[in-house]
């Protein structure tokens, strides 16, 4: 009976203290609800089409305007240009403007003739295999309905090439290329095709320094607050300026530590290729951990306990797990929910590490920007907060 | 008082002379109407007080009577409701890295780091107030030696006991060898010893100049002050040197007198030295005089001419818990005897005024006697009544009597 008393005691006591603290309470329950509740109505979970390019070359026999393929139509892909200069249409496909570059066969005809399949080469330019392989099913059923769209322009014309060439020498063209006689070439211009392991290594490393660095961070003040060291500090000849300079120098420290450490294991164990220089990657790293530890700051300064700021830097790494691009692409989500994530330092580091690992390059440079501004902003507000938190209450 | 108070003392009585390091001439904290309200709750009201360069300042009073408010308005962690306050010279609102680096402070709680040692942590301390390399492993060393925490330097702070961890804390406030110490009860949680030691290093300091504010829990410390502000229900009502509030207390000194047959000591209350009589037994009295030891002599001889023979006679001194006692529950009366809206009186002008307290001290059990029935009525009554009539300054904060410089 005494047992249970201490028991119901412990648990009541329990209870209570978490309701006395109602933003604590608030993050727990709110928190996770708001973040379901943006990814329910902002996710549609339908994959943007890919914007296609038509490369025709005038030897073909097919139409070489827009206006030749207005009937067109495969499934998950829009064809925006009919072009015949093939390498401005690939650099097109290099800059992100588009993704796929599809390059007509030259003489089907001929080929036919020949016994031969034509080719339909499909180019893609994307270094994650998921995507890798979604564009290599949209190429095969793009030959599917090349072949389909040939059958029809036969028997549109009345018999069609293809019978006619088959009273002349059908005998000598394989069955295979009769049935389909275009079939795709999928050929990706990125400079690796990574393995899922080492695609995901720099995300997962991009979301680990900034959890790192909002968790440590953000719980170090909110323990100096509680334990009256702010106190200390407050008297102290310390500036806000300095507290937070010493605070992101420590921090920083520790992240560029560990991300030398993880990059070298990535490197060397899971054999994530390095296309970059890695004096570049550290300047990316060390942006994604100047905003990450601002964001640190900014949680710290809105905590009043260290269990709020627990809660809020789990919170932190729950949208970033959704909405930061590491699991689910940011165009599949709404507009509004894809500024919010951009607002998240970890989607730019994800971007920028995967960029600069497995590609050699930063497809969006404006990236380093917004990662940037995003760290000056956050450790700004947060340095003002700070600030107030020095001074006399 | 204590030989070795003497000079501060001299500071606290005389005109103040130039500090040795503290360049403010007069007083380090000067404090003027100070208010501090938390929503209703007033937690200091109207608190008025010059605590002089190169002394130490006691802050005592009961649980909740606005010490640590005080405290943390000193340091500027907290911003007064109204009032003026200097610290240095400086508004602590906006205190000056310059002012700050003069400030030592220690809280209540243990405010340091447990994953540091403890030398490490006195280190960060030392670096904060930005004591450079040599100096700061001179005075790191000094500091865990004095406190007697050089054998545990490399000890985890987590894992130094409670006594251990105040003394940490108090060696991080004098790491920088600041020119005023605010300690929130610096000697709470130490074994005596350790608590003499801290006194002495105390009053070693400011022999040297140094002023130090400090709380304590141990009313008897208050001997060790060289001024004692006494703060009850967040007002100031006591402001002088620890001998002197015990005469606030007792309304003058107080000689017990045995005699050795049945005396009336009333028969005494006509006599121009004395002010006021208590009957504790059949045999023995206690008799309130401005001035034990040139009373003693008059006393015996008019005992004498009424007939009367004196067994044994000597001074009777409360202890400090009984004073601050006597102190709180007298001001607590005069405020309930004080007409609703009016202005209590000035605290310390109007314990001196009357010997009221007296008999409440008298009462305690340590030094009382079997007391006779009559003794047990309250004379002073109307005294305190009209105590609490007294006005306060007509312009300003009330006047404290002349030899209680700090109060105003």
């Amino acid at each position: 009976m005494k047992a249970l008393l201490r028991i119901l005691a412990l648990a009541g006591k329990e209870i209570v203290e978490v309701f006395r603290r109602p933003g604590a309470v608030l993050s727990l329950v709110l928190g996770p609800f708001l973040i379901l509740a943006v990814f329910g109505f902002g996710y549609h979970g339908v994959r943007r089409e890919l914007q296609a390019i038509l490369v025709v070359a005038p030897t073909s026999g097919l139409p070489t305007t827009a206006e030749g393929y207005k009937t067109f139509e495969t499934r998950g892909v829009t064809l925006v240009d009919v072009v015949q200069d093939r390498a401005a249409a690939e650099q097109r496909l290099r800059t992100d403007e588009i993704d796929l570059v599809i390059i007509a066969p030259s003489d089907p005809q001929a080929s036919f003739k020949d016994g031969r399949h034509s080719e339909l080469t499909v180019e893609i330019n994307v270094s994650d295999p998921v995507q890798a392989n979604y564009a290599g099913f949209l190429a095969e059923t793009l030959a599917a309905d090349v072949n389909a769209e040939i059958y029809r322009l036969g028997v549109a014309a009345g018999e069609g090439y293809v019978l006619k060439i088959a009273g002349e020498e059908l005998a000598n063209i394989p069955a295979e290329v009769i049935a389909s006689p275009t079939r795709a070439v999928t050929i990706n211009l990125a400079p690796s095709e990574p393995g899922i392991v080492a695609f995901y290594g720099p995300a997962a490393l991009a979301l680990v320094l900034q959890h790192m660095a909002v968790t440590l961070l953000a719980l170090s003040i909110v323990r100096e607050r509680t334990s009256g060291a702010m106190e200390l500090f407050r008297v102290s000849p310390l500036r806000a300026t300095e507290l937070v300079i010493g605070k992101v120098l420590a921090f920083g420290l520790l992240g560029s530590f560990l991300a030398a450490v993880s990059m070298a294991l990535l490197i060397g164990v899971l054999g994530v290729p390095m296309l970059s220089q890695p004096v570049t990657v550290a300047g990316v790293v060390a942006l994604l951990l100047l905003a990450s530890l601002g964001l640190g700051l900014l949680i710290s300064a809105v905590s009043d306990s260290e269990r709020q700021a627990v809660q809020l830097s789990l919170l932190a790494l729950l949208a970033s797990m959704f909405f930061s691009g590491f699991v689910l692409r940011i165009d599949e989500f709404e507009r509004p929910v894809q500024i919010a994530a951009y607002a998240l330092p970890v989607t730019h580091g994800i971007s920028l590490l995967q960029d600069l690992l497995l590609r050699g390059a930063i497809t969006h440079p404006w990236q380093v920007g917004a990662l940037a501004v995003l760290a000056a902003v956050l450790l700004l507000s947060s340095w003002a907060l700070l600030r107030r938190d020095l001074r006399p209450s | 008082m204590r030989g070795r108070s003497e000079p501060a003392i001299r500071s606290v009585l005389l005109p103040p002379e130039p500090a040795r390091r503290c360049d403010i001439p007069g007083s380090a904290i000067s404090a003027e109407g100070l208010t501090r309200t938390f929503d209703e709750l007033v937690a200091v009201s109207d608190l008025n007080l010059e605590v002089p360069t190169g002394s130490i300042v006691g802050l005592i009073g009961p649980s909740g009577s606005g010490k640590t408010t005080t405290i943390r308005m000193l340091i500027g962690s907290l911003e007064p409701s109204a009032g003026r306050l200097r610290v240095l010279g400086d508004d602590p609102a906006r205190l000056k890295t310059r002012t700050r680096e003069r400030i030592g402070y220690m809280p209540q709680g243990f405010a340091r780091y447990a994953d540091l040692t403890a030398a490490e942590n006195v280190d960060f301390a030392a670096s904060l107030y930005g004591l450079l390399l040599f100096r700061r492993r001179r005075r790191r060393r000094a500091v865990l030696e004095l406190l007697d925490l050089w054998g545990v330097r490399n000890r985890r702070a987590g894992r130094l006991s409670g006594g251990m961890k105040r003394r940490l804390d108090l060696a991080c406030a004098l790491v920088h060898e600041p020119e005023l110490l605010v300690l929130d009860e610096p000697t709470a949680g130490i074994d005596p010893i350790l608590r003499r030691t801290v006194w002495d290093e105390l009053h070693r300091l400011r022999d040297g100049g140094v002023t130090a504010l400090v709380t304590t829990q141990y009313v008897t410390e208050a001997e060790e002050c060289d001024v004692v502000a006494l703060l009850s229900g967040g007002r100031l009502i006591g402001f002088a040197p620890p001998e002197e509030l015990r005469r606030q207390a007792l309304g003058g000194e107080i000689l017990e007198v045995a005699a050795r047959d049945v005396f009336d000591a009333a028969t005494l209350d006509q006599l121009p030295f004395v002010r006021g009589t208590h009957q504790t037994g059949l045999r023995e009295f206690q008799v309130v005089v401005d001035d034990a030891a040139t009373a003693t002599l008059n006393l015996v001889s008019a005992i004498e001419a009424v007939g009367g023979e004196v067994v044994s006679v000597g001074t009777f001194h409360p202890t400090f818990d009984d004073v601050f006692a006597t102190l709180i529950k007298h001001d607590e009366e005069v405020r309930a005897a004080a007409p609703a809206g009016e202005p209590t009186p000035e605290p310390a002008r109007a314990l001196a005024a009357q010997p009221a307290p007296a008999r409440a001290l008298a009462a305690q059990p340590a030094p009382a006697q079997a007391r006779p029935a009559e003794a047990e009525a309250d004379p002073a009554a109307p005294e305190a009544a009209a105590a609490a009539e007294v006005p306060s300054a007509p312009d300003g904060p009330p006047q404290a009597p002349p030899d209680q410089p700090g109060a105003r």
